[in-house]
């Protein structure tokens, strides 16, 4: 056993403590079912109503990009950044729209106004408001708490979630989004990686 | 360059074992002593490349690695969880002979491919969900060292809006 692998199960408990990257060993300690159930209740029980939910989540994320990119608080080079994570966004929207139709199930709405984004952003703990961010950094970790959301329910989804092709889709979605919680971060932080990528098991927020 | 395999019995959570839920099938050992096999490879690829990057790379590479071990402790701990057993490590992995920086970032950046595609082919096999769920934060890990791994290399860190780790 390696010094490292010996502090591996401390570093975990750290992460417990800080409520983040909690990891199979992690749930067990919380206690499998409460780890998952506390993120589900009134939860999706059905294949389509699972698929509704990440898809509201990405609609939203969508929504987020949008008004961000167009916003007077970004430099060009950190809006340059930016777009090829909102259409990463777009296509997930795209493809679990596919999914959706194909399981028969209706697109839940899109966000379509500042209060309305504002209101879903409230319901899901989101940190800071649509048209009341004063500068880059608050716009970047609207961004990031955003992110952290998607990947959260693409956490629970797996758990939950018994079609193959779905299981896969949501595997692929889930770990593009985590990577675009490392870009942000990167763009936070100045590219310090310790801060962009701080956690060894990535499970979002749910 | 072949390096011996870090680590065999990572420290694992009595708790865990003993609280982990529902059975784990005897085909989800096999999937995660595949993932386990992958996870040791890398680390001995991060381990033998990190002397051989520039210092700023470095550093994030000694993160990546710590990760990296994160990961073989939380399969391992799945595995014992399964009342299954882990393979031994090798005394050694094939990871080339990469003799600069950029054959090291590259080296890594195949590795950490080749473990996401691991993980996506595993992921829809594996049950209980919870199992399932807990690989998948392994997975997303592995996809933002990648993502890292091609700015280094100037390379577009987004090639796709889903990781399959062909890209």
């Amino acid at each position: 056993m390696t010094s490292m692998e010996r502090g591996q199960s401390t570093t975990r408990r750290q992460l417990l403590a800080g409520g983040a990257g909690v990891g199979m060993a992690g749930m067990a300690l919380l206690g499998s079912a409460s780890a998952l159930a506390a993120t589900t209740k009134g939860a999706p029980t059905t294949e389509p109503q699972r698929i509704q939910r990440l898809l509201s989540v990405e609609l939203l994320l969508v929504y987020c990009y949008q008004q961000v990119i167009a916003s007077s608080l970004l430099r060009p080079a950190q809006r340059r950044a930016l777009l090829p994570l909102r259409a990463n966004e777009e296509a997930h929207v795209r493809a679990l729209d596919r999914a959706l139709k194909q399981l028969g199930g209706a697109q839940p709405p899109a966000p379509h106004t500042l209060a309305e984004a504002n209101q879903d952003l409230s319901h899901r703990k989101i940190g800071g408001r649509l048209g009341e961010l004063k500068n880059t950094k608050d716009a970047l970790y609207l961004l990031l708490s955003a992110e952290r959301v998607a990947v959260g329910a693409y956490f629970v989804a797996l758990a939950k979630l018994e079609s193959r092709s779905l299981i896969t889709l949501s595997a692929e979605i889930m770990a593009n989004d985590a990577q675009h919680e490392a870009l942000i971060g990167e763009l936070l932080n100045n590219g310090k990686t310790a801060e962009a990528v701080p956690y060894g098991l990535v499970q979002g927020v749910q | 360059m072949a390096l011996a395999g870090c680590g065999s019995n990572a420290h694992l959570p009595k708790h865990a074992a003993k609280t982990a839920p529902a059975p784990i099938r005897r085909r989800d050992v096999q999937l995660l002593n595949a993932a386990l096999y992958l996870e040791r490879r890398t680390v001995a690829a991060y381990t033998a490349g990190i002397p051989l990057l520039p210092r700023p790379q470095a550093k994030a590479a000694k993160q990546f690695l710590n990760e990296e071990l994160q990961h073989t402790g939380e399969l391992l701990a799945l595995i014992k969880a399964a009342k299954g057993v882990a393979i031994p490590r090798a005394a050694s992995y094939d990871i080339g002979h990469p003799r600069d920086g950029n054959q090291v970032l590259a080296l890594l950046h195949e590795l950490e491919s080749a473990q996401i595609a691991g993980y996506l082919r595993a992921i829809p096999e594996l049950s209980p969900g919870p199992v399932r769920a807990a690989v998948a934060t392994i997975l997303a890990n592995d996809a933002q060292h990648v993502c890292i791994l091609r700015l280094e290399q100037g390379e577009n860190p987004l090639p796709s809006a889903f990781v399959t780790g062909r890209e």
